[in-house]
């Protein structure tokens, strides 16, 4: 009889243990039992809130309200990293190791050169944008071309003739100038059906494209600064390659009595930039189902509506929206939305590859460069070693060629670094593995030491460069990386330019924010010299990386 | 009362042996969940299938047969017919790839299949334009019969292909470039790889290709899909790029019959301009799609025995456009709301063996970069 209190409570917990474990009505600790899926169909069902990471380009940064809605509305943690192209698809090359739960680039010639397809699940174009040649009305009457079909080949003509100043982004950098690139190649090898290795070693072709290539007069990174570049530069250039809702937000934000640009889809050599937002499968239900929601939403009327006020092309069936808005698609802007648009068709993904290798190492104009480097005491310590690290990166072709930022045997490299004075001037010219690496020990071997005075450098690398740049050979940058904030002043500088008889526009100065250096000297040295601040706070490498890709 | 004590014992050991029993006999699950108002539990059932049957596992009263009354709970992902079969799964109950050669490739190189059988079928379509079908018509390569557009004469269209003839060239002057049909990846998706085997059997005078004539054909269908460029791994994604981006960049593709009749039932919204823009064209003969079912496991076996249901069969046709494996083909077209939709499929050309087949997806590897 002792021992029927024993049994009773065995039983009842036998009974109480087993019905909960295999009906799963448990708490937290016996879900935890029956693994990871039974926790992820729970959380779902519990409406915990979840986390969804996407990498997007960055030409979405725009629709960052909406973004910020959907999370609230919804209750999760949507945590956007935007990047370029070339490093979206860098992160799909990884495969399984990548650490994002989505992907958006600006269109799918990334998830080809990143080779996704058993990593990415249900991939949804959110909106189309063809890639346009723009330029000034009043160039484009002059022209001739209202109204009628231009060819690639009309255009290098127009431009040889020296009758266009234009911008582009890089090809190697944005999404953009990859596909006005790959157009312009197609067209270029008397428009075949597909780009293939043949064509790229053709030396008519290569002639081609390096004579297109030279003429552009501003390269870029990204295709959203390029528009606002040329905003307030509109007197110096004629037009830009960019996406058609580009051109539509151009000339959203001119005067009303400047001249708009006028959109030209170039026969035989356009392409169309589809946005595809796609899902990495982890096996985690609850992160799939807020993906698939978001997706649903980007699709949804209301959003979609909004993305066409914006420019961009949306709907179901075919690029010719019924009842668009003419005062964004404009057809006096030559927004044509019933013309029937022909891409070209993507290459192979090693044709692809090949293509921008070629771009950058010997197609492009080169590049004219100089690096204005803080060595102040400061610097001591981890800002020594990560402002190595990041020369090593570009310097090192090995490194370089990853992020598709190899030099070329045209470029001129020089490197000024400083402390309170400029403390030397290194030049390498071309892509001479011995000559970069001997700039690069140079780099490496000097210590940080004494102030900080990045004017006085700044002035120095110009006055370097000064006659190369002028000579319109090159696309030209002064990098100027500081952490902390500098002694003298913006005014010494603009004296300097002024002694050397520098005109502004020729040397674009970038900028890099980096320990304590002062947002407000960087962005105004930046922002007078028609250039951009990078924040290397965070990642210097990818900073120079960002900034290197400008030229 | 100690006599009491006795019989709750026994009572609550009878009740523990019961659960226990009734749990045993669905006891290969990974987990169970109650359902609401239901004694039963759900069997996780895991498995791949093709992108073109996931709308099919994301339709509620599908799901709901299958929770409900089979008790299944199904936890699927989307692979590549092709790469679900080529690559050694990890832990799945069922593969659901879209051809009967897919399953042959897979019972010669495996030896896990526990049953299979034949779900549905669909066949083979190209999609195209207005425009493109009438310059297709007036060079007497599509016929319309009942509303319904035929490829009479695939051989003359892959003869102008080859040729490298342009669009200018059949009359139509809106489009720029050459003729082209683009497909999926045939070395990854189901679609592209049966649209490689109508080409290559069309390629040899329209006999079925054997491992001998094969070899004189592969050289021409390497070249053939080596212009296509970059190829989609998936037939949802082609399909949705085909209507996103209009008659100028995919002026024809390679799809299945069922993924229109899909996209019109789920976004009736755009059937006036579907049915004046859109057009299904059967290639005559076709090659179908017969979406074998392998199961790995028996709660494979459950599933494909619970997805033979009269009532999924008339839900997958009626909501997903996929004709029954079991009526031969025989489907009422007129549950939909766009025309040209044949009752049933009559000229149907058999698919080369698994072994020529793989003969095909192997010469075409390399386009895809894989080594």
């Amino acid at each position: 009889m002792k021992k029927l209190p024993i049994h009773f409570f065995t039983v009842c917990f036998l009974t109480i243990a087993i019905t909960f474990g295999f009906t799963g009505c448990g708490d937290q600790d016996q879900s935890q039992q029956n693994g990871q899926d039974l926790q992820n169909k729970k959380a779902a069902h519990a409406k915990h809130q979840v986390s969804l990471s996407i990498v997007s380009g960055s030409e979405n940064k725009a629709l960052a309200p909406v973004f910020e809605q959907f999370a609230s509305e919804n209750g999760i943690d949507l945590i956007i990293t935007y990047m370029g192209s070339v490093d979206i698809a860098r992160e799909i090359a990884k495969g399984n190791r990548i650490q994002y739960d989505a992907v958006w680039p600006a269109s799918s010639l990334w998830f080809s050169i990143g080779g996704s397809s058993s990593l990415v699940k249900h991939t949804k174009s959110i909106m189309r944008s063809p890639v346009v040649f723009a330029v000034k009305k009043s160039v484009a009457d002059k022209l001739e071309w209202c109204g009628k079909d231009v060819k690639v080949t009309d255009i290098l003509k127009a431009l040889e003739e020296k009758k266009i100043r234009f911008a582009m982004t890089s090809a190697t950098q944005s999404n953009s100038g990859a596909s006005a690139f790959l157009g312009f190649l197609s067209a270029f090898a008397g428009s075949p059906e597909v780009l293939t290795h043949d064509h790229l070693d053709s030396p008519e072709l290569a002639d081609q494209i390096k004579r297109f290539l030279r003429t552009v007069d501003r390269s870029s990174g990204s295709s959203g600064w390029l528009k606002e570049m040329l905003l307030e530069n509109y007197l110096y250039f004629d037009g830009m390659v960019n996406y058609e809702s580009m051109v539509i937000e151009f000339n959203q934000e001119l005067g009303p009595n400047q001249d708009p640009l006028y959109a030209i889809y170039p026969v035989g050599g356009i392409t169309i930039a589809d946005s595809p937002l796609g899902y990495i499968d982890k096996g985690e239900p609850e992160k799939e189902e807020a993906f698939l929601n978001l997706q649903s939403w980007l699709l949804s009327d209301k959003v979609q509506k909004s993305l066409r006020q914006q420019g961009r092309r949306t709907g179901l069936i075919g690029l010719d929206m019924n009842n668009t808005n003419t005062a964004v698609f404009n057809p006096e802007w030559g927004i044509d939305i019933k013309k029937l648009i022909v891409p070209v068709t993507i290459p192979s993904a090693t044709v692809v590859s090949e293509a921008l290798n070629l771009y950058q190492t010997a197609f492009r104009k080169p590049s004219l460069t100089a690096y204005v480097l803080d060595y102040s005491g400061s610097m001591q310590g981890t800002g020594e070693a990560q402002l190595k690290k990041a020369m090593r990166t570009l310097l090192d072709q090995n490194i370089a060629k990853e992020f598709l930022l190899q030099s070329s045997p045209e470029d001129i490299t020089y490197v000024v670094p400083f402390n309170s004075k400029p403390i030397a001037a290194w030049k390498a010219v071309g892509n001479d593995e011995k000559t970069l690496t001997e700039l690069l020990t140079q780099v490496e071997s000097l210590n940080p030491a004494g102030g900080t005075n990045m004017y006085k450098a700044a002035a120095n690398a110009v006055k370097l460069i000064k006659e190369d740049a002028e000579s319109g050979k090159y696309h030209t940058s002064v990098i100027v990386m500081s952490d902390g904030a500098s002694k003298g002043s913006f005014s010494d500088f603009e004296q300097s330019l002024s002694q050397l008889g520098v005109n502004i526009r020729d040397i674009p100065v970038f900028t890099i924010l980096f320990g304590e250096a002062e947002v407000a000297q960087m962005e105004s040295l930046a922002k007078t010299m028609s250039g951009r601040m990078f924040d290397g706070r965070k990642d210097v490498v990818l900073a120079f990386r960002e900034a290197k890709g400008y030229n | 009362m100690k006599r009491f004590f006795g019989l709750i014992i026994l009572l609550v050991i009878a009740a523990v042996c019961g659960v226990w029993f009734m749990l045993n006999q669905k006891g290969t699950s990974d987990y169970s969940i109650p359902i609401p108002g239901k004694a039963s539990t759900l069997t996780k059932v895991t498995g791949l299938a093709g992108s073109e049957k996931m709308e099919l596992f994301a339709d509620k009263e599908i799901m709901e047969i299958l929770e409900r009354k089979e008790n299944l709970d199904i936890d699927v992902k989307k692979a590549g017919s092709v790469e679900m079969v080529r690559m050694t799964p990890r832990a799945q109950d069922f593969l659901w790839p879209a051809n009967r050669v897919n399953l042959e490739y897979y019972q010669e190189t495996h030896s896990d299949v526990m049953r299979s059988a034949d779900i549905f079928n669909s066949p083979i379509v190209l999609y195209s334009w207005d425009i493109v079908t009438d310059a297709l018509i007036k060079n007497a390569i599509v016929q319309q019969r009942d509303s319904i557009y035929y490829v009479i004469d695939l051989p003359k269209l892959l003869e102008l292909i080859t040729a490298k003839k342009t669009w200018k060239d059949i009359g139509l002057e809106q489009l720029y470039g050459k003729i082209m049909i683009r497909s999926t990846d045939p070395a990854k998706s189901n679609s592209g790889n049966m649209f490689a085997a109508l080409i290559a059997n069309t390629l040899n005078k329209g006999e079925m290709v054997t491992q001998e004539s094969i070899k004189e054909v592969l050289p021409r269908l390497n070249t053939f899909f080596a212009r296509l460029g970059h190829m989609e791994h998936s037939s949802s994604v082609l399909f949705n790029m085909f209507l996103q981006q209009g008659a100028g960049a995919y002026p024809i593709i390679v799809g299945y019959e069922n993924q229109l009749l899909e996209f019109a039932n789920a976004h009736e919204e755009t059937l006036p301009l579907l049915t004046s823009k859109v057009r299904i064209l059967y290639p005559f003969p076709t090659v179908w799609a017969s979406h074998p079912f392998i199961a790995l496991s028996k709660k494979g076996v459950k599933l494909m025995e619970a997805l033979k249901n009269e009532k999924i069969y008339e839900l997958a046709w009626k909501k997903h456009g996929f004709r029954s494996g079991l009526s031969g083909g025989k489907s009422d077209p007129s549950v939909f709301k766009i025309p040209g939709i044949p009752k049933e499929i009559n000229g149907v050309m058999q698919t080369p063996s698994a072994s020529v087949m793989n003969m095909i997806t192997e010469s075409l590897l390399p386009l895809s970069g894989i080594k």
